[in-house]
């Protein structure tokens, strides 16, 4: 089946430069799609270039077998909520929610209706004669959102719209919007450089880096099974080793350093080579036990040998600084151990990132 | 104490000159305006409606066309600067606005003057285009004269201030209009001008205020009755020396633009809240 929205080949830049090269993007009939990246890596570029505010060199945007490469941005079927929301000052809410009826120049009982409608659904009620300027950070963001749902679009653009939002009313605003979507049953591709809105909200995640598509998949997908070193970074693997691998048929070992044994482990679909490799994983994916505690090991753990130079509470559990010679590690436990203390730290194979090392490399240490 | 002192000493020579070069000629004319013969009284300005009643209307409505007119056109040139989708033509219409700006008011009406005549150079044109024939020519050298020389000089100055707004709106409030398919005229009048109203009314402001002072074009264009108020103090004055009557005009045009200043207070005083 052909993607309601397909990118094909499509490159956009800004003058001379290129953001996006030869890029290919599906998306199907109301699938929530986020655009995840760090900033400058084209994402919202991206989104601007679909929605038809920026032109591409080459290649071509459809949407439902119609080629809207060329069309102006009011004639894709589709509406743009700014992350800056955009909204008319001079106008009230009842206004800026209604002014795309106007412009279809439908009659003032249907207008009245829809965006009636409208605030009923986004919880807006009672403030159609406010001015954006007598509203909470929420409550202009619904409006935005309001404004773009009323003319009913096929697709539905999200550009960092809870960036300037609270901390806390953001985590409400996410479910609001999953559930709205769902419930319209509307298109929606959502950008953000927040990894945990996107595994939140999305249905299908598009991991971004330097203009390429470097992963995309379910939330399940690209936090558990990262194709590269960028994304196993982006997605909270920071803890970064490197060592040496030999691949044996479908066994990798990984061979003994100064701080570790050597162990072996099933390649499981990871595709390595012999030959220098970087290991990636989370703080909380790995167990800390004491020096002396020696308790037996399942086959395939990774065992680390270091030495605890800092203990921080971040709420939940206890943050450790583990310093393995030059580099410094973060390990999450349920109980503090003590500065200066000589620690095990143990990482089941599956939770183990491993990749060659090539070149890029840079860039994903960057990060 | 001493500090304090020491402030005082430091704002006083820009006090003495408020003072005497500012406020003491002020009340001097003011207070010239009611002095008939050796008593005061209202004789000046009774002798001022008398004589030039006419004037006065022609001068309020004369400054007003202006004021529309250079609204109208700094709106325009503004939104193609801010909307024009031409990048070349935008540069060429950014780079000449503002020329006029850089001419004196009395350069302005000496070239419209040898412009505008009855055998000035529009017509030649006009006529040599065959689009006039030299019978039916007509010289502009009377209100409309004045009207065309005030817009050509000020347009720049408000379309100056009034671009410098636009260039400051977000963006987005343009881009979320076009998202929903609004014309580029639609997102001028509903969305741009509405957000830059406040710089767009003191721009304004301030060109009535000058054009309420210019005596040069007048001069220059339109020396005949009816004319304008800064030409009749003038007259009063070299021709008569009547001090009296020409204070009381002057008293006349301080309480008409002290009308639109108020607006223009009001509107800052908004702006800074």
């Amino acid at each position: 089946m052909r993607p309601f929205l397909s990118v094909e080949k499509m490159s956009v830049g800004y003058g001379t430069t290129t953001v996006l090269d030869k890029l290919d993007l599906g998306i199907r009939k109301g699938e929530f799609v986020a655009l995840l990246g760090s900033s400058g890596c084209g994402k919202t570029t991206l989104l601007r270039t679909i929605a038809g505010f920026t032109k591409p060199f080459s290649g071509s945007i459809r949407v439902a077998d119609r080629d809207v490469t060329q069309m102006p941005p009011d004639k894709r079927g589709m509406a743009l909520v700014f992350q800056s929301y955009a909204l008319w000052p001079h106008m009230t809410v009842a206004q800026n929610i209604g002014y795309g009826l106007k412009l279809q120049r439908q009659s003032r009982e249907n207008i009245d209706a829809r965006v009636n409608e409208m605030q009923n659904l986004l919880g807006l009620a009672g403030l159609g004669d406010r001015k954006p300027g007598q509203l909470s950070g929420g409550q202009r963001q619904r409006v935005a959102l309001g404004r773009a749902l009323a003319i009913d679009p096929e697709i539905l653009l999200l550009d960092e719209p809870l960036s300037n939002l609270d901390a806390r009313i953001r985590l409400t605003v996410r479910h609001e919007i999953r559930s709205l979507q769902k419930r319209l049953g509307i298109t929606a591709i959502h950008v953000t450089h927040d990894r945990e809105e996107a595994m939140v909200m999305a249905d299908r995640i598009i991991i971004m880096n330097t203009g390429r598509i470097e992963q995309e998949g379910s939330p399940e997908d690209v936090y558990n099974k990262p194709a590269s070193p960028f994304v196993a970074a982006f997605m909270g693997a920071e803890n970064l080793l490197s060592m040496q691998a030999r691949v044996q048929g479908e066994q990798v070992e990984l061979m003994e350093g100064s701080f570790n044994p050597s162990i072996v482990t099933a390649l499981a679909g990871r595709t390595l080579a012999t030959g220098p490799i970087e290991l990636r994983f989370r703080a909380e994916a790995a167990r800390l036990a004491r020096s002396e505690d020696k308790t037996v090991l399942q086959p395939g753990t990774l065992e680390l040998r270091g030495q605890v130079t800092s203990v921080s509470y971040p709420g939940g559990h206890w943050r450790h600084a583990i310093r393995l010679g030059e580099n410094e590690i973060l390990v999450d436990a349920d109980t503090p151990f003590n500065q200066g203390e000589a620690v095990r730290v143990c990482i089941p194979a599956k939770s183990l990132f491993i990749f060659n090392v090539v070149e890029g490399l840079a860039e994903a240490r960057a990060l | 104490m001493q500090t304090r002192f020491l402030a005082l000493l430091l704002v006083l020579p820009a006090l003495i000159m408020i003072v005497l070069f500012f406020i003491l000629p002020l009340f001097a004319s003011i207070l010239g305006a009611f002095e008939v013969g050796d008593s005061f009284g209202l004789g000046n300005f009774s002798k001022s409606f008398d004589l030039y009643s006419k004037d006065m209307i022609f001068t309020v409505v004369i400054v007003s066309i202006s004021t529309v007119l250079i609204g109208l056109l700094s709106i325009a040139i503004g939104g193609y600067l801010t909307l024009g989708e031409n990048p070349r033509s935008v540069a060429i219409l950014r780079w000449l606005y503002r020329w006029p700006m850089f001419i004196p008011f009395i350069v302005v009406g000496q070239v419209l003057r040898t412009f505008l005549a009855k055998n000035g150079l529009m017509n030649n044109i006009l006529v040599s285009l065959g689009i006039l024939t030299p019978l039916q020519t007509t010289g502009f050298l009377d209100w409309r004269g004045i009207v065309i020389a005030f817009v050509w000089k000020q347009t720049p100055f408000v379309t100056l201030l009034v671009a410098g707004a636009m260039a400051s709106l977000d963006r987005s409030t343009i881009e979320a209009a076009r998202n929903l398919g609004a014309s580029r005229l639609r997102i001028l009048i509903e969305i741009v001008v509405p957000q830059i109203s406040g710089t767009l009314l003191v721009g304004l402001i301030l060109s009535f205020v000058t054009m309420m002072s210019v005596l040069s074009v007048p001069l220059m264009i339109n020396a005949q009755s009816p004319t304008m108020l800064t030409a009749d103090i003038a007259f009063r004055i070299n021709a008569h020396g009547d001090y009296g009557v020409a204070n009381a005009l002057g008293v006349i045009s301080l309480l008409l633009t002290a009308g639109v200043a108020l607006i223009y207070l009001r509107q800052t005083m908004k702006d800074r809240l």
